[in-house]
Order: structure tokens, then C-alpha cells, then sequence
């Protein structure tokens, strides 16, 4: 138990996650109080029955003790069903907060924690260790309780019988529960490595599954399914060592028990044959044995289920623990135009300590050094660079996804720690190349299923971007299914849906990185109309390796190897022969028309 | 419309997996469906003797303790044997699950890679992981338990014939109401099937949900959109929980009717042997074996009943799998492929790509598909191009340019005639691959591996060749920035790149194939003009370069709007609205047709 997770966090998730259900657990204790209660009167009954037949007692009697054996049986079969409703219920309500809050939870780390973990590695925790515990948080400790009243209880009336025979199973069932205990416990290390495994498996499955053209079409099938092969192969033997362990932990119980039936039906004969008990009460000290094994059998298996809802418990707390390298800050950003400036910037990209894989960092060279930008309220940035230069970098630092190393990054005159990520996030807005759909409809793509916006203001946004009439053109309308690859949509299209994302907010700076590259010319013009809506009071940063796409721009700065080369007004650049972007406009114009 | 769908009854897949590791199953049938059932039988046997050893008038208690013991120790022996039966089962059991998971998982991903890619999953990925794992889980399950009837018919048998020795009359007077109570259960657990699906369908939605939000967790964050989609779980999280309880309701009242008849059935002996033993025609010793037997004979007829129940709930499993395969012929999810789980795992065969004959021409023909769910598509496209030459196929956002690539590779299941060499080809699916041709998507897709990997993906390339794929990727300025060069793990879905660099490690990776026909949707939506200038130069101007082993004259057919590529494109295919509306180079495309010329003035400055 020690091995799985230290008590504390045993603790801790039950008041977390099982508070709340507290009636229901109430409940679900007290009908398993009726279930004990019955299953102890039932081999009385019995016993009482055998005694009745042996003195020869009329049948009528025989027969009405037989009518309450069924009735009271009846009744424990009823309430069994209602127990395990009961339970499901309280497991399905806590495992669903829990995966909430665990979603929520990883959706607050950094990018450097989502970069080293995949989202198959990551359903498996959220999805697969919330479904572990379900049986923890559904019955665990009314089972756990249910299940030692049960033992105790029949070791007193064993007792009451005679102390001879209570005092011999007693030992029995101490001996028993400690050696399964501690058999048990073996198995954790070994369930948490084929866990692991598991979990690389899947993650490898899920990631082939989301580039299947890539692997199709450039004839790499065999390729995957031999390093599906090799991840199988370790699977494999972990599960087939593990699983041994636990088969011979339910070997082990077996044992035991035959043990305690042989030494409990020696007993009872051996009195019997003393002449101090009937041969009814005989009866009911093996019966009594018998229903022994059930709270054992309960209690290892719950103890069970700890080791195995404890490796996933270890694994969501330790989750849990992991705390955001970026703090969050208080301030909140005013409405309007936000002012951005950037103090002697540099930055570098270090694997943060937060990521357990033992991957090396692969981006510790400076991207961003010495790099100071200034622009006003309601000015638009054209930013321009080749691919590499560290424009994206600039973005998640405005975005805060990352803090500079040196330097500092303000908006509106504030310090981004200091601002809070929520208001931070809601007055930028971001158009990337890369767009991502969920399975879900149109509406819901759009509006990140925020259920306060309504179809008005969709259509008003689909509108402003002329791009009313399409949407309207799917079978569905705003109801359309999305897939979550993007399937009927093309990337361009997908685009499009992405700039309608950022008109339904209300920006005060607004990033566009790369946002119309899959567009074709016609549908970039266009968008330019919807475009300078947009920009109209907002302050915009435009990235583009296309120089036609930064025509709109107030100032321009180009980077070179994460250094500004050159920065200025636009038009004081353009009439500078011999400014870097006037060469570039002509070299880069060469290329495009020549 | 179920059946419609899956006419092989599930019981023939299983046949064939039963089949895949024959002595395994056997040896997992013998020891955990057989014994399993006859073994409980013993103590009740060894009890009636110890209680009617006791109860035999003038029994001297001197006399009895002698057997007594030995009854004791007999059933001591009998647990041990049981825990070797047990622990051997486990090891079969588990043996057989994994082996058998892993057939079903290998086959599963074979053909999802080798069906048409765009139609590839019914859902999202992390939908289809559930799939992969959770009803996978279910078949093997099911496999090791489908030989319990015969060990169950062998169980109740046995127990049924030692009773009926002792006494037939109260055998059969406790035995067929019991019978008859369970087989009328069985009936409705039909319900079962339709309960499961929804719950297993809920749960799968669940986890699709969990794996978008992850695979989108930038969108997310940058759109401050995390309380949003998290209330969204709920909902999915609200609605599993309803349909799973129901479910749980229905079948943990029909299991609990099944396996719990042992008490009613006890009930029943208690009236049916007052009589006899109040006459004394019924000793204690049977009505303790009887009261065993009851318990123990009522729970395998409840293990019965829930067999046919997991029959069905496998049953639906396995139409979620076939899902997945949709296109394949069924049977193909059970197909015996070797797995080399123990023993040594032979080396990929990545030998170099066998060459074809010298690419001359490809003719495409009438070239037609639409979307399903939107009814938008491509049609009756038709165009032609031979070795050497640049094709590029342009047109507005929507009017079709991807399509057209990804039904010519047969990632789409497209209609029309393809013919290479002047010969047709039949399944483009499995002839558009290297060598004949490889493909850059417009939005590739990198794995978490190292960058190497990434880009040979299985083939065996030697630096030469590598060292082309770079060059003709225009890569070398990026390997040198990146710390471990060709050797950096490039992070999920290659997170630590940029997209212009995943770009261009896709380009590396189509152009380490040294195919005939290289195809790009729309390279140079994530390269600079200058970049992208220097790949198409060195692709047409310095061939010398990288022709060392590669086809001197590749054919390109690429998606773009770049003006220098248009330029340069010895056939411009003009889409319009899914259809072709002119194909010719530039300037007379640009005479003939309005909408050339606004793409192509679309963004002058």
C-alpha cells in the first residue's frame, strides 16, 4: 500500500472526490449494513432447519423455516442490485470530476510539459487512470468497511459458539489477511512498468493514426507495424510478469482458504463429537467458514485494486503536483488598442525540468537576442523574416507561452507576468497557419463550445468575413459536424473558420502568423476587406515570409537569425534605397514576378 | 441494419483467433474453463462424508477421528491442486490475451494505413484509440472464455448425475424451476446489446474529446478556451455516466438474478427435502452436498447466461473494429500474421526501393470524387504528364486542388482511369507509393521520433542519399541549428519544429524515396520565397545534383498559386468549383480565362 502512494493522497482524493457524494455513500454503507445483516441470518436459518429435520420435528415447521430461508434470500438479492447502482453511480460521478479537473489541470501547464507529452500519453492518464479509479472512489471504503464488519461479525458469532473455534479461525483469518496483504504489494512495481509500456503503445498508436496519408503515401506501413511490433514485445512480457504475480496472489488465497475450510470442519466435528453442540450448530460453523472467505477474499481484493488504483493514483497526483513554470499574474488589460513593447528581449528554448522523459533538450540556442520592438496603440507591425528567424517565438512570448530569459515584454505598459492569463488571453487574438477542428459542429468550432454566444453573433462574424453563404452551403448549416482531421474541409477553408474564431472575440492585439498562407490570392483579397475591419482600433502584429502580405503594416521590423536587422516606419523604409527592406522588396518582388 | 453490415457471425472470428495459437487456447480452455468447473465439485463430496460419518447411529467418537483426519487432509491436497490448476490458467490466459490484442491491434492499424487515407477513421484519433484498446480488450476476453460451455455442461453433468444418485425426485424438483427461472432471463438480455454499445460509444466519445483538447492545446490556450471545453467534457462526461448506469442497472440485475440463484435455490431444497428428512431418507451429509451443489450448479448456469450475454456485447465489439476496417474484407481482422512477440524480431526490410521501369507518362482520366457529408468534391478531371515535366494544379480555396492530388494517390476513393506507361492502373492506393511516387500533404504529419526516423520512415538510405533529401529540402541550415542534428526527437507531432521545418522534413522525407512522380499540396504555404525558390531551382536547374540514383526526370505535380511556380510550370490545370476549366501553360491560360487572371492578380501590389 506504502508503494502505490503515501496515505495522505488516499486521503486527500476521498475528501476531494467523495465529499460531495457523502449522502450517497451514507446510503450506499447502509445497504450494505442490510446485505451483512441478511447474509448472516441466512446459514442460522439453515442450521436451525438441520436441527428441526434430525429431532424429527413436522413437516410444517420444516417447511415454514424453508419460506423464510427464501424470503430473507429474496430480499438480500434486491438489495445487492440496488448496492451496485448505488456505487456505480457515486464512482461514474467522481471519475467524471476527476477527469474535469484533470483535463483542466493539464490545460494550465506549459508548452513545455504538452511538447514532451503526447495526447495519446495524456488520454491515457486523464482517460485511462480516471477509469482505474472508478471501483476506488465508487465502493472502495464502503466496501472496505462493509466488508470488515462482516468478518468481525462472523467471528464473534463463532465465537458465541465456541471460543475454541472463534479463537482458531480468528488466527486464521489474521494470518491470512497479512500474508495476502504482503504477497499482494509484489505486484505494484511491476503493474506500474507494464502501465508505462502501455501507455508508450498506445501513444504510438495514436499519433500513426493521426498521419496515416503521410505513412500511405510515402509506403512506410511496414515501417509502423514493425515498430508497433517492437513496442508489443515489451508489453508483452511486463503484462505476462505482472499478471503471473497476480495469478498467483488468487493461487495463494485458494490455499489458504482450503486451509481454513479443512481446519474449521475438523473442528466442528471434533466438538460435535465431544456431544456439546447439535450437529446443526456443526453445520453452521462450516457454513459460517464459508462466508468467511467473502470478507477476505473482499478485503484483498480491495487491497487489490489499492495497489493497482494506487499506481494511478500516484501517477494523477504527481500530474496534479507538476506546477505551471509560468505563474499567473492579477492585472487586467485595458479595453482598446493595446500598446506592445519589447525591452531587450532574448530568449532562449530549454526542455523545462517539468518534463520527466530524459529527452535532451533540443532548442537551448538563443532564437530571440537583444530584441527591442516598440508600438503604439492601434498600429499594425509587419514582421518579416525567413523561416527560423524567431517570429513565431516572438508570438508566444506576447502570448506568454514562454517568459524571456532577458528583457522584458509589456502590454499596455503592464509586465505580462503580471497579468492574469485569462484577461491576457481573451484581448489577444491569433490566426496560425495550423488550425485545429474538433469533431464537433461548425457552431462549436467556432465558439470553443461557449454556449453564451449565439447564432447571431456567429453568423455576424461568418458575415463580416463574407463567408456567410458558405457555411450556409453545408448540409447542416451551423449544425455541420466537423472532423476533427479537417475531413471536406481543405486547410485553406479550415483557415478561413479561424479567422471567424477571432471576430467573435474582441481583440486589442491581434497576431497573424503565416494566418492566410494556405489561402489562394482570390481568397486572400478578399479576406484583406474582412481584414481591415478587423485591424480598424486594434493594434495588429502581421508575420509573413510573403512581403505583399504585410502592405498594411504601419512600421516594420525584420529579424535575422533572432536579432532586429532593421525596424521603422513603413514608409520611411520604402523610400530608403538603401534600407534592407527596400532590397528585399525589390530582390523579393524579382522572385515573385521574374 | 447491424446484420447488413457484419454478415460473418462473431462466433467465426473467434474461431479463427481460437485457431491463431492453437495449443495456447487449448491449454487455457483445459485449465481455466474445465478444471475451473469440475475441481469445486470435490469438497462437497469429502463433506457429506465427514457429516455422515458423525451422524451414523452408535458412532463412537474414537472410532470416527481416525477417517476424520484424513477426510481433513484430503481436503488440504485438493486446494493445493487447485492453486497449481490456477496458477498455470493464469499464465495461459494472459499469454493468450496479450497475443491475441496484439493480432487484432496489428491488423486493425495495417489496414487503417492502407485504406484511403482521407477516409481513414470514422471519428477523431483519440475515438479510435478507445477503439484500439477498449473494444480490442473485449474479443480476447471473450476468446478465453468461449470454451466454458463444455466445461459448464461438464460441471452441472457431474453434479446433476451425483445427485440424482442420492436422491432424483428432490434433484429434479430443485433443479427445473431454477432452469427455467434463468433461461427466460437469458431472453432478455438482447437489451444488453443495445445498453452496451451506447455506454461503450459514450466512453469513446469521452476519450476522442480528451485527445482533441491535448492534440489542440495551443489553439486552446490561446483562445483562453479552457473552461470552455472542459464544461464541454462534462457534458459528454454527464451523458456517459447516464448511459453507463442504465447499463450497469440492467445487467448487474440479470447477473445478480443468474449468479445469486443459489439462495433461492436452497430456499426451494429446504421445502422440497423436509419431508425426506424429517422421514429420515435424507441424511445431513446429502443435504450438505446438496446445499453445495446448489450454490455451486446455480452460478455455472448463471455463467451461462452471462456467456451469451458477453457473446453479444463481443458481438458489438467487434462491429466497432470492422468499422474500422470498412473496405477490407472482414476476415482480415483475424488474419494469422506472425507477431515475433518471443524470440528474435526480424530486421525491417527497408532495401532500397526496387527500381520500376523509367517513368515515361501519366494519364489521368475523368477523375472524379465527392465528399459524402458535404457533396463537394471534383469531377471529370483530366490531364496528362510525362517524366521531367512541372504540373500544377491551381485554382481558388474550395475549388478542389487537394482532391484531385489525394484521389490520384487513391488516399480518396476515387473514380476515373489512371494510366501509367500506358498502362492502366487498378488500385492507385497500392501503386502511387514509392517508387512509382511519394507525397508531401498540406499539412504534414511528424511522429515522435528523431528526426532520421522521421524522414526514412523504415527505408535504408545511405548518407549519399540522405544527404540529397536534405539538400533537395533546402534542410541544411536547420540540421545545423538543431543541437543533435538528424538525431533530434522532433517531440509530438513535431511540436519542437516550426511548420516551415516540418515542411521541409516532409519534403526530406518524400525526397529520400528518389521516386518517379513527387506530389506537393501546397509546399510553400509554410516556406519563405526565398526558400521555396531555392528547392524549386535545385529540383529543375541542378538535377545533376541529386540524379545519382534518382530518375534523372522526376515528374512534379504540385498544388500552388506562387507566380514563380506558375512560371515555371510546363502545364497549369485550372479548377474551378470542382472541375477542370483549362489546362495550358500560363500565358495561354492567362488569354483564356478570367479566373487566371485574377488568381494571378489577386495580389498585385
Amino acid at each position: 500500500m506504502a508503494a502505490g502512494a503515501p496515505p495522505q493522497l488516499y486521503r486527500n482524493f476521498l475528501n476531494i472526490y467523495l465529499r460531495p457524494n457523502a449522502p450517497k455513500a451514507a446510503g450506499l454503507l447502509v445497504l450494505f449494513g442490510a446485505v451483512i445483516g441478511l447474509e448472516l441470518w441466512l446459514p442460522a436459518i439453515l442450521g436451525r432447519f438441520v436441527d428441526q429435520a434430525l429431532v424429527g420435528e413436522a413437516v410444517p415447521a420444516l417447511v415454514r423455516t424453508g419460506g423464510l430461508f427464501l424470503g430473507i434470500s429474496f430480499l438480500s438479492q434486491i438489495t445487492t442490485v440496488w448496492q451496485t447502482y448505488l456505487a456505480t453511480d457515486i464512482g461514474l460521478t467522481a471519475t467524471n470530476r476527476l477527469r474535469a479537473d484533470l483535463t483542466r489541470h493539464c490545460l494550465s501547464l506549459d508548452l513545455p510539459f504538452h511538447n514532451a507529452h503526447t495526447p495519446g500519453e495524456l488520454i491515457e492518464r486523464v482517460d485511462g487512470d480516471s477509469g482505474v479509479l472508478n471501483r476506488f472512489f465508487s465502493s472502495f471504503v464502503v466496501q472496505l468497511a462493509g466488508n470488515a464488519v462482516l468478518l468481525v461479525g462472523v467471528l464473534v458469532l463463532l465465537f458465541t459458539i465456541d471460543v475454541r473455534v472463534g479463537a482458531a479461525l480468528t488466527g486464521f483469518a489474521v494470518v491470512t489477511i497479512i500474508l495476502l496483504g504482503r504477497f499482494a504489494s509484489i505486484g505494484i512495481p511491476l503493474w506500474n512498468a507494464a502501465k508505462e509500456v502501455r501507455a508508450g503503445y498506445f501513444g504510438f498508436i495514436e499519433e500513426r493514426l493521426s498521419g496515416t496519408e503521410d505513412i500511405r503515401a510515402n509506403g512506410a506501413v511496414a515501417y509502423v507495424l514493425h515498430g508497433l511490433a517492437r513496442r508489443a514485445r515489451a508489453y508483452f512480457r511486463k503484462s505476462l510478469v505482472a499478471d503471473v504475480i497476480g495469478s498467483s496472489a488468487f493461487g495463494l488465497t485458494i490455499v489458504l482458504f482450503s486451509i481454513g475450510g479443512a481446519i474449521a470442519l475438523g473442528l466442528a466435528a471434533w466438538i460435535y463429537l465431544e456431544g456439546t453442540i447439535t450437529i446443526g450448530t456443526a453445520y453452521l460453523i462450516v457454513a459460517y467458514t464459508q462466508l468467511l472467505t467473502r470478507p477476505i477474499e473482499g478485503i484483498i481484493r480491495e487491497l487489490d485494486d489499492l495497489q493497482e488504483a494506487g499506481a494511478s493514483l500516484r501517477r494523477v497526483g504527481e500530474l496534479l503536483a507538476l506546477q505551471p513554470g509560468l505563474v499567473d499574474g492579477k492585472d487586467e488589460l485595458p479595453p482598446g488598442p493595446l500598446e506592445v513593447r519589447l525591452d531587450r528581449v532574448s530568449f532562449a528554448y530549454a526542455d523545462a525540468t517539468e518534463a520527466p522523459d530524459e529527452e535532451e533538450p533540443v532548442e537551448n540556442r538563443r532564437v530571440l537576442s537583444d530584441v527591442s520592438l516598440d508600438l503604439p496603440p492601434g498600429a499594425v507591425l509587419g514582421l518579416l523574416g525567413r523561416t527560423g528567424s524567431g517570429k513565431t517565438t516572438i508570438t508566444r512570448l506576447l502570448t506568454r507561452f514562454y517568459d524571456p530569459d532577458e528583457g522584458a515584454v509589456l502590454l499596455a505598459k503592464r509586465l505580462l507576468p503580471g497579468l492574469r492569463f485569462a484577461s491576457l488571453r481573451t484581448r489577444i487574438g491569433v490566426v496560425t497557419q495550423d488550425v485545429q477542428l474538433f469533431n464537433a459542429s461548425v457552431r462549436d468550432n467556432l465558439s470553443f463550445f461557449d454556449r453564451t454566444i449565439s447564432d447571431e453573433r456567429i453568423r455576424e462574424a461568418l458575415e463580416a468575413l463574407e463567408l456567410r453563404d458558405w457555411v450556409e452551403s453545408f448540409p447542416e448549416g451551423l449544425d455541420t459536424r466537423l472532423q476533427s482531421g479537417g475531413e471536406g474541409l481543405s486547410a485553406g477553408e479550415a483557415q478561413l473558420l479561424a479567422f471567424a474564431r477571432i471576430f467573435l472575440k474582441d481583440p486589442g492585439l491581434i497576431i497573424l502568423d503565416e494566418a492566410s498562407s494556405r489561402l489562394d490570392p482570390v481568397t486572400e483579397a478578399r479576406l484583406e476587406r474582412s481584414i481591415t475591419r478587423l485591424l480598424a482600433g486594434r493594434t495588429a502584429v502581421i508575420i509573413a515570409h510573403r512581403l505583399e502580405t504585410i502592405r498594411r503594416a504601419d512600421r516594420i521590423a525584420i529579424l535575422q537569425d533572432g536579432a532586429v536587422l532593421e525596424q521603422g516606419d513603413r514608409l520611411a523604409l520604402l523610400a530608403d534605397p538603401g534600407s534592407v527592406f527596400s532590397r528585399l522588396l525589390q530582390t523579393g518582388l524579382e522572385q515573385e514576378l521574374a | 441494419m447491424e446484420t447488413a453490415r457484419n454478415p460473418i457471425p462473431a462466433w467465426k472470428y473467434i474461431l479463427a483467433l481460437a485457431r491463431y495459437r492453437l495449443p495456447l487456447y487449448l491449454a487455457s480452455g483445459l485449465l481455466a474453463s474445465i478444471l475451473f468447473y469440475l475441481f469445486p465439485l470435490i469438497p462437497g463430496l469429502i463433506v457429506r462424508e465427514v457429516f455422515d460419518l458423525l451422524t451414523i447411529e452408535g458412532q463412537t467418537p474414537a472410532a470416527a477421528r481416525g477417517p476424520l483426519l484424513g477426510l481433513v487432509w484430503l481436503l488440504i491436497g485438493w486446494g493445493i491442486a487447485r492453486v497449481i490448476v490456477i496458477v498455470m490458467a493464469g499464465v495461459a490466459e494472459t499469454s493468450l490475451h496479450v497475443v491475441v490484442n496484439t493480432l487484432l491491434q496489428r491488423n486493425l492499424l495495417r489496414h487503417v494505413l492502407r485504406r484511403p487515407g482521407g477516409r481513414a477513421l470514422p471519428h477523431s484519433p483519440g475515438e479510435a484509440v478507445a477503439r484500439f484498446r477498449d473494444d480490442v480488450e473485449q474479443v480476447p476476453a471473450f476468446l478465453s472464455w468461449s470454451i466454458d460451455p463444455v466445461g459448464q455442461a461438464l460441471g452441472i453433468g457431474v453434479g446433476v448425475y451425483i445427485l440424482a444418485q442420492i436422491d432424483a425426485g428432490i434433484t429434479l424438483a430443485v433443479f427445473l424451476p431454477l432452469a427455467a427461472v434463468v433461461f427466460v432471463i437469458n431472453l432478455a438480455t438482447k437489451r444488453i446489446r443495445a445498453y452496451r454499445r451506447a455506454a461503450q460509444e459514450s466512453i469513446g466519445s469521452v476519450t476522442g474529446l480528451v485527445g482533441e483538447i491535448f492534440g489542440a492545446v495551443t489553439v486552446v490556450k490561446l483562445s483562453g478556451a479552457e473552461e470552455q471545453v472542459v464544461s464541454h467534457l462534462d457534458e459528454l462526461n454527464e451523458h456517459r455516466r447516464a448511459v453507463t448506469l442504465r447499463d450497469t442497472l440492467f445487467s448487474e440485475f440479470l447477473s445478480t438474478i443468474s449468479y445469486n440463484m443459489g439462495n433461492l435455490g436452497t430456499g426451494v431444497l429446504l421445502l422440497a427435502a423436509a419431508g425426506e428428512m424429517s422421514a429420515g431418507r435424507f441424511t445431513v451429509g446429502d443435504f450438505t452436498l446438496f446445499v453445495l451443489y446448489v450454490q455451486w450448479l446455480t452460478f455455472i448456469t448463471g455463467m451461462f447466461g452471462s456467456y451469451l450475454a458477453r457473446y453479444r456485447q463481443v458481438g458489438v465489439s467487434l462491429e466497432r473494429l470492422l468499422e474500422l476496417m470498412e473496405g477490407a474484407a472482414p476476415m482480415d481482422l483475424v488474419a494469422h500474421r506472425p507477431l515475433y512477440l518471443l524470440g528474435a524480431l526480424p530486421p525491417l526490410d527497408g532495401g532500397g526501393t526496387p527500381d520500376g521501369e523509367p517513368f515515361e507518362s501519366l494519364v489521368v482520366k475523368g477523375l472524379t470524387y465527392i465528399f459524402p457529408e458535404t457533396g463537394r468534391g471534383v469531377q471529370n478531371v483530366s490531364f496528362e504528364t510525362r517524366a521531367g515535366e512541372l504540373t500544377v494544379i491551381t485554382g481558388r480555396i474550395g475549388s478542389g486542388k487537394s482532391t484531385v492530388v489525394r484521389a490520384l494517390l487513391g488516399l480518396l476513393p476515387a473514380e476515373g482511369r489512371l494510366v501509367w506507361n500506358g498502362v492502366p492502373v487498378n488500385r492507385p492506393a497500392d501503386f502511387f507509393v514509392p517508387p512509382q511516387a511519394a507525397y508531401t500533404p498540406q499539412v504534414p504529419r511528424l511522429f515522435s521520433e528523431p528526426l532520421r526516423d522521421n524522414i526514412l520512415m523504415g527505408i535504408e538510405a545511405g548518407e549519399g542519399r540522405m544527404d540529397r533529401a536534405v539538400r533537395s529540402a533546402v534542410m541544411e541550415e536547420d540540421l545545423k541549428v538543431l543541437d543533435d542534428g538528424l538525431e533530434t526527437v522532433v517531440g509530438p507531432r513535431g511540436v519542437r519544429l516550426s511548420g516551415g521545418q516540418r515542411q521541409r522534413v516532409a519534403a526530406a522525407r518524400m525526397f529520400a524515396r528518389e521516386p518517379h512522380l513527387l506530389v506537393f499540396d501546397d509546399l510553400s504555404s509554410a516556406l519563405d520565397v526565398e526558400t521555396e525558390g531555392i528547392l524549386w531551382a535545385r529540383l529543375f536547374d541542378s538535377p545533376p545534383s541529386l540524379s545519382a540514383g534518382m530518375d534523372p526526370r522526376p515528374a512534379v505535380i504540385a498544388v500552388s498559386h506562387r507566380r514563380a511556380v506558375l512560371q515555371r510550370a510546363d502545364r497549369i490545370v485550372l479548377m474551378e468549383a470542382g472541375e477542370v476549366i483549362g489546362v495550358g501553360r500560363l500565358a495561354e491560360l492567362m488569354a483564356a480565362h478570367p479566373e487566371m487572371r485574377s488568381l494571378w492578380e489577386g495580389i498585385a501590389l
